[in-house]
């Protein structure tokens, strides 16, 4: 232990105090939620989101921001929102909750954003909603890339707004699906088991379809070698007619690899939810498996990428081409795309006198009728924060491409509760011109 | 002043600790939160390498008992927060005292790789069983600082204060257990465990209760390193973070906990360091994620090689030579050891 005599002892006190006193002369600087609105000035918003951009889920996702940027540059090189121009912090959390929570830490205390927008992944985004305690201190989360229907919940979450439908919408449309085409079959279904498969899995009781078969995987355990044959060795004892995978993309390749190792081919036919069917992770890890989703059955809310008729997807390449020319349109440049035009819509939809509480407040009133590429309404209201309300079904091709069944969008729709499941009669409003907001 | 008066020092230490905490911005209060946590941590490996002479690689597991018992006690019986931590320290020393079982007949690289295997396996056993919530975690909801303190207090500094007094009074409690009877042992079986055998110390139950307290001491960080970011999950206790407290003991010097204040400021320091290194450079996403690491390697080898005793310890031994005083200095190979009448000197 450290020693000190009578002399040491004074200059310590002498230090100890000295520093305590300058210490005090500092202004305070106590977070104060009635100070100016942070990370926005006259002309300028700063917004943040932290998703992984390494590891094993970043395949795919980690074009979202990417995609995200060329569209805010394309509002700001035309003027802005409400003459603000829209900047992106870009945090890597890779798909780790804790370190979600410390990269959405240094976005508000360290960057100072003024929202966070499209956040990925159900884990990551409620640690980091929680541990944040973003609804106290009233920061916007805008529209983030989960279907957790804890989310749409105004009480529970009252900051934070979803893009996508509900994980138990999509479970029960996916249930209604299977009842038609597939009656009387046997059925398996692969799973994550968290909050995000689980969601699924009270969609699906909701709707009334049991399984014959269920294997729930633990997230991140995917990436093991033994899982994915563990998988197929079940699969093949049970044999099913029909896999739904209700899992991430990354699962859905260890999925079809271990298939492929065993032999199992062409012996069930698959349904991929919407989040686990990306041919572009798929061939991240191996671009040869992307054959073998051809036939496999999937679901989206958004037109197909491919869909140059479709007036938002001709946009978005347009803009995407030019500010990421190496880079190939797939659906998560629709999803990054969609997302900030979503942003810009809600923001100036917010006012000039923009403020968190007005974001939230616009999104709340007016979210209903933003302008925005999605083939379903949107569910924005004073009581749900719940983004699109439905699904089309398609069929994967030999390249990983999701096309409509029979050639057009077919949209049904339903709720989180127990509502029916109902063909949709939403006609999209027309793209505003040029697709900007002013 | 510590040695006369220490209980007048950490109290003195509290009050310039809650002035600063009312003075920083809320970033640096979190950061603060974490260092006070860090704090723990390495003085509980201090206590257990550097006092006891028994290797750890697998803390961050036994923090993460500590924090898994918190929070399921907090979410099935909504015990109060106090509770919790006490748990999680009891928990953990259960837990560090089995593994003491084992440690107390390994010694080396197979007690290394002994509790590196803990580490390491510990995130499959909460993948294993939905109590333990998988990948996902346990939510560690500790609620708002109480209204009494005023709407502008923040919790992040309700976090701060929180560590703080734990790292305090853990510090306070250590010093006195080191300096005890049990310190002593400790020290001598460490110097020398023969001659510790002979002047009647059990090795084998003094090793096994230094690694119940460093455990305990490693499960009461992880309760709170948990608390700060409400979540209890194998990401937040992955083997980086056994590794950077191996670091952090190090930089601090094993041998004493002079230094434990300097190794936890510069584990919470490093990512910091990274980030502005990766910015000034244009660094991408992968620099970013991975410079940190590299960073703690880096300065776990330097360390080793320039300075194997940590900085407090070389410059008291700058110190004591310059001083050429002739007493002993305060390496643990130099203690003076009396155990009841009898007196050893272990200085070789």
């Amino acid at each position: 232990m450290i020693k000190m005599n009578r002399r040491k002892l004074v200059t310590a006190s002498a230090v100890i105090a000295v520093a305590a006193l300058t210490v005090t002369t500092v202004p305070a600087q106590a977070y104060n939620p009635r100070s100016n609105e942070p990370g926005l000035t006259a002309t300028t918003i700063k917004l943040g989101i932290t998703l992984p951009m390494t590891g094993i889920a970043s395949p795919g996702y980690n074009k979202i921001p990417g995609a995200m940027k060329a569209y805010f540059d394309y509002v700001n090189a035309n003027g802005g929102v409400n003459g603000r121009k829209i900047s992106l912090v870009v945090k890597d959390d890779q798909y780790i909750p804790a370190t979600a929570v410390a990269r959405a830490n240094e976005l508000i205390l360290r960057d100072r954003v003024f929202a966070l927008v499209g956040t990925l992944g159900t884990a990551s985004t409620k640690a980091l909603t929680s541990s944040t305690q973003l609804s106290r201190r009233g920061i916007p989360s805008l529209f983030v890339n989960t279907g957790w229907s804890g989310f749409a919940d105004k009480k529970a979450y009252p900051t934070t707004f979803s893009i996508l439908p509900s994980y138990q919408m999509e479970a029960k449309i996916m249930a209604q699906f299977i009842k038609d085409k597939y009656a009387g079959k046997k059925i398996a279904l692969l799973y994550q088991d968290d909050d995000f498969g689980r969601d699924a899995l009270a969609g699906f009781k909701t709707a009334g379809l049991t399984f014959d078969t269920l294997i729930p995987y633990a997230s991140g355990s995917q990436a093991l070698p033994a899982t994915g044959a563990g998988w197929i060795s079940k699969l093949r004892t049970a044999a099913p007619d029909v896999t739904v995978v209700f899992g991430v993309s990354s699962a859905t390749t260890a999925l079809l690899g271990n298939a492929f190792a065993a032999g199992w081919v062409g012996k069930t036919q698959f349904i991929l939810g919407s989040v686990g069917g990306d041919a572009t992770t798929i061939a991240a890890t191996n671009r040869g498996l992307v054959g073998l989703l051809n036939g496999a059955k999937g679901l989206s809310f958004a037109p197909a990428p491919s869909d140059s008729s479709d007036e938002y997807i001709k946009l978005f390449q347009t803009i995407y081409a030019a500010a990421q020319p190496t880079q190939t349109f797939d659906n998560n440049v629709v999803a990054g795309m969609s997302n900030a035009f979503l942003a810009v819509q809600a923001i100036k939809a917010a006012g000039k006198n923009l403020t968190r509480k007005g974001l939230i407040n616009a999104i709340e009133t007016k979210g209903s009728t933003f302008a925005n590429p999605f083939l379903t309404p949107l569910g924005y209201s004073t009581t749900s924060h719940v983004g699109a309300t439905g699904y089309w079904f398609g069929t994967y091709g030999p390249t990983g491409a999701l096309t409509p069944d029979g050639g057009k969008y077919t949209v049904y729709t339903t709720d989180s509760g127990t509502g029916p499941v109902v063909e949709s009669t939403y006609k999209r409003p027309a793209m505003p011109a040029k697709g900007l907001p002013n | 002043m510590l040695k006369k008066h220490p209980l007048i020092t950490f109290i003195f230490f509290g009050v310039v600790l809650y002035l600063i905490s009312n003075r920083l911005d809320e970033l640096l209060v979190y950061q603060g939160a974490t260092v006070g946590i860090f704090v723990i941590a390495i003085a509980s490996l201090i206590l257990l390498t550097g006092y006891s002479g028994q290797v750890s690689l697998g803390h961050g597991a036994l923090m993460a008992i500590g924090a898994y018992a918190a929070a399921l006690l907090r979410i099935h019986y909504n015990a109060p927060v106090w509770l919790t931590f006490v748990v999680a320290v009891l928990a953990a020393a259960v837990g560090g005292a089995l593994l003491g079982l084992a440690a107390a007949r390994l010694s080396g690289p197979y007690l290394a790789g002994t509790t590196l295997a803990l580490a390491i396996g510990l995130p499959s056993i909460a993948n294993q069983f939905s109590i333990f919530g998988g990948e996902q975690g346990l939510s560690f909801d500790i609620g708002f600082p109480p209204a009494s303190l005023g709407e502008d207090f923040t919790q992040y500094k309700w976090y701060f204060w929180i560590s703080w007094s734990a790292a305090l009074i853990a510090m306070y409690w250590l010093r006195h257990v080191l300096n005890s009877r049990y310190g002593r042992s400790w020290r001598a079986v460490r110097s020398n465990d023969v001659a510790a055998e002979l002047a009647g110390i059990h090795v084998g139950r003094n090793k096994v209760l230094a690694f119940t307290i460093s455990a305990g001491l490693a499960g009461l960080a992880g309760a709170l390193l948990g608390m700060t970011i409400s979540l209890v999950s194998p990401g937040v206790y992955p083997l980086l973070l056994s590794f950077s407290l191996a670091t952090g003991a190090v930089l601090a010097g094993v041998t004493t906990l002079g230094g434990v204040m300097i190794g936890a400021v510069i584990l919470v320091a490093i990512p910091e360091i990274a980030l502005a290194i990766a910015n000034r450079y244009g660094g991408s996403e992968t620099i970013i994620t991975n410079l940190p690491g590299l960073l703690v390697s880096g300065l776990l080898i330097l360390t080793v090689l320039l300075s194997p005793n940590g900085p407090v310890e070389q410059m008291h031994a700058r110190h004591a030579k310059r001083a050429k005083s002739g007493k002993a200095s305060h390496s643990p190979v130099e203690l003076t050891l009396r155990v009841g009448s009898k007196t050893w000197s272990t200085k070789k």
